[in-house]
């Protein structure tokens, strides 16, 4: 019999917290997180493996999966809905043998062998779903089966003081790990892992399986499964990306992130034809501008309504900004309504908030120390009452 | 839901030439996002109809592309959907342009007898655009028990305006008088392309109208009947906003009609969202000179220059200097720096050179065709 094989799919871990985005992730996993507009943060792995001619996404969910679930639904946004492969939305799930909650990122691939066996791929991309970045996994693929790698994991030169925070490869002239380190106090190198590993299934699988009889691990790539490929000298590579790519697990940093998108240089390179970011698009009609309305250097999706003065913003869809409100440096989510008068300045505001008439949401950083200013966050569905304050660094 | 629709996506092709040399009425662009077809077929999808049948004859391809697998509507389903109404063509089959709707609707033939568990057929004219729930204009239909309804507008002005059809009525909204292609008085009511008809009969019409030649609805059945007292008519009276769309004029005044809130408020509401086809665009950006006042700007669009009372529809480039007011700018079209626009429509993927001036008027608008450099 001959049974039907895929190249490469692609495994999304997409249970995680994000705890550090506090009020945004308090109902939905983080990966859920509006982005630039319109997008979700989501939608930039699920877009790369598209447009890297991946059509099977396991997308393992477990925080608060419901809004990830229905935004995900057939994965039909992302050309993936497909007789076979696909978008799959893998939860755990109770079983014969087990019933247990995904224990860490090894173990969430671990609970799904059978899924991914049913694809018999050679290959298996594991992706994480935090960061904002265009990639093309097909290249790393290619360079995983010349160096006849049987792990490759992509790596980013970062600044030492940012190195000791990640997970630090040090590599040999050819490209082959030599040494990896989870944050690191004393760097030996300033390579850090982005969490996008490509690996050969077969080995892969063999590894989940010991690394599940071992009772003292955390079931962990990064703590358990890289190290333990490294220990048994098993050929492992690093890939050298170049290009944009951006942690957004923290309130500044997503913020910063979004404020890339104003960068007229456009460092996502978020307007190449060839290789779009999808999204899944609601029925809203087009952006109205009123008569007093003035908007610059601005990213504004579909459905707002602006009536007030917009700089420095990125609004999102559905927005509506009331005669006189002033918006500048701030992050507007969908559906979001500024009433009148009210003044919004390097802040995010979640979705659906309404932020009533003469209300302020932060303030610009020049006359406060370092120290005492940040942006200020509003988080999803809140009411800013008419007139009220939130303060830099603020989160509500 | 007992009623299935027809869309005639052909009606006035002629009369909008510059913009229909690709495309037929249907596929006509509007509102920065929309097709002309995207009004009816989204109300019939609102209003709960599952099967849409859409008559087309000439250069469909656009409108094809558009539809596409009518996913975006939520038609693409195992039972009922949309489907596509080309001619059939048989051997002493009519190949020429349209005779009449009738002629049309005898392509719809076979459609109509095979979804024989919808009792009502509603047609609609793609060339009305309005946000209505045909639900209320069903149950009005049936309690009436006339043989049609004809949806319209009330006439509140006198006007030269001229209709397709003029309607008077009793308090029953029973018609009592009918003229074709005729001003109307105030008090009397304006048709706008959309009817409710049984199936059974509607079938019956087409069958015994087309053998003997005759092929214009309005006129020789509508009026003819009528005339003879053989047909009653309801007229469901829509209060909210309707713009039709027939010629050149009335599609400028259209497109920036909905720059007015009101009017903007009738035809996109929340709870009746228009559907149209997905192009995956970037959010619009606009820059660091840009002034856009009074104007909707569809996404993808990157506007450096000034925009006043204009519709600007996706990918589309406005660079530093360039100055448009009163313009319709359809998708991927380029306005190049210190351009200066008024009153122009704009068709697709059109690039409007450096400095270039063109001004139409207010009651003739300068039309560029797609694809060209001016």
């Amino acid at each position: 019999m001959f049974q039907r094989k895929k190249e490469c799919i692609a495994m999304l871990l997409a249970g995680g917290q994000g705890s550090r985005l506090y009020v945004l992730t308090k109902d939905t996993a983080k990966p859920a997180v509006p982005f630039g507009g319109k997008y979700r943060i989501i939608d930039f792995p699920l877009s790369n493996c598209i447009n890297s001619g991946i059509d099977t996404v396991g997308v393992l969910t477990q925080y608060q999966p419901l809004e990830l679930n229905d935004y995900i639904g057939n994965g039909q946004p992302w050309d993936l809905n497909r007789n076979w492969g696909g978008a799959h939305v893998l939860p755990p799930y109770t079983g014969t043998k087990s019933d247990s909650w995904y224990k860490g990122t090894a173990n969430a691939i671990y609970q799904n062998i059978a899924f991914v066996d049913r694809y018999n791929p050679e290959y298996v991309a594991v992706l994480g779903g935090d960061h904002i970045y265009k990639m093309d996994y097909n290249k790393m693929l290619r360079y995983h089966k010349e160096k006849g790698a049987e792990c490759t994991i992509a790596v980013m030169p970062v600044s030492m003081e940012e190195a000791t925070r990640m997970g630090i490869m040090s590599a040999d002239e050819n490209g082959a790990i030599t040494d990896f380190e989870e944050k690191p106090k004393q760097p030996k190198s300033n390579l850090a892992s982005m969490g996008i590993y490509i690996f050969t299934w077969a080995t892969l699988r063999e590894y989940l399986i010991a690394d599940e009889d071992d009772p003292n691990s955390e079931n962990d790539f990064g703590k358990n499964i890289i190290p333990n490929f490294l220990k048994d000298g098993r050929p492992m590579y690093a890939y050298s990306f170049e290009g944009y790519w951006k942690d957004v697990g923290t309130l500044n940093s997503l913020w910063d992130a979004n404020m890339d998108l104003l960068d007229p240089s456009d460092p996502i390179n978020m307007r190449d034809p060839s290789f779009r970011i999808y999204a899944r698009n609601y029925s809203a009609p087009a952006t109205r501008l009123g008569s007093g309305a003035k908007v610059t250097n601005s990213f504004v999706a579909e459905g707002c309504t602006i009536r007030g003065n917009v700089e420095h913003s990125v609004l999102y869809t559905g927005c509506q900004i009331e005669e006189g409100a002033v918006v500048t440096g701030a992050v507007v989510m969908p559906n979001a309504v500024v009433r009148k008068g009210a003044n919004l300045s390097y802040c995010i505001v979640g979705e659906q908030c309404v932020i009533e008439e003469g209300a302020k949401i932060g303030e610009r950083p020049e006359n406060y120390l370092d120290a005492d200013w940040g942006i200020a966050v509003v988080g999803h569905q809140r009411t800013i009452t008419a007139g009220s304050v939130v303060k830099p660094k603020e989160i509500i | 839901m007992k009623m299935t629709g027809i869309i005639f996506s052909e009606m006035y092709t002629d009369a909008l030439n510059s913009l229909t040399q690709d495309r037929n009425m249907g596929a006509i662009p509007f509102g920065g996002r929309y097709r002309l077809v995207d009004f009816a077929l989204s109300n019939m999808v609102n209003s709960g109809i599952l099967n849409v049948g859409v008559l087309v004859k000439q250069h469909y391809h656009s409108l094809m592309d558009h539809l596409s697998n009518s996913q975006e509507w939520d038609l693409n389903r195992k039972n009922g959907g949309l489907q596509l109404l080309p001619p059939f063509t048989t051997e002493n089959a009519h190949t020429g342009d349209s005779r009449g709707k009738l002629d049309e609707l005898r392509n719809a033939l076979d459609y109509l007898e095979t979804i024989s568990t919808t009792p009502y057929v509603l047609m609609a004219d793609a060339y009305v655009l309005c946000n209505i729930d045909y639900r209320a204009a069903l149950e009005e239909h049936i309690a009436s028990g006339c043989d049609i309804t004809m949806f319209a507008t009330k006439v509140t002005e006198s006007s030269q305006q001229e209709y397709a059809s003029v309607m008077g009525a009793d308090s029953n909204h029973k018609m009592t008088s009918y003229a074709l292609s005729y001003t109307a008085k105030p008090g009397e009511y304006a048709s706008m392309g959309h009817m409710i008809i049984s199936r059974e009969f509607l079938i019956n019409v087409i069958k015994d109208y087309t053998a003997r030649g005759i092929y214009d609805f309005l006129r020789d059945f509508v009026q003819h009947e009528f005339n003879r007292g053989r047909l009653s008519v309801n007229i469901y009276e829509v209060d909210s906003t309707v713009l039709r769309i027939r010629n050149m004029n009335d599609y400028f005044q259209s497109s920036l009609a909905i720059l007015n809130d009101d009017v903007a408020a009738d035809l996109f509401r929340g709870d009746r969202p228009i559907h149209t086809r997905v192009t995956d665009e970037v959010p619009a950006y606009y820059g660091l000179e840009c002034q856009a006042t009074r104007s909707i700007i569809a996404d993808g669009c990157i506007v450096d220059g000034c925009v006043e009372s204009s519709v600007v529809s996706r990918g589309v480039k406005i660079a530093k200097g360039a100055k448009l007011k009163n313009c319709v700018i359809m998708g991927g079209s380029e306005v190049g720096e210190g351009a200066c626009l008024e009153n122009v429509i704009v068709d697709k993927r059109v690039t409007i050179s450096a400095g270039a001036q063109l001004k139409g008027l207010a009651s003739n608008p300068v039309v560029i065709r797609k694809g060209v450099t001016v």
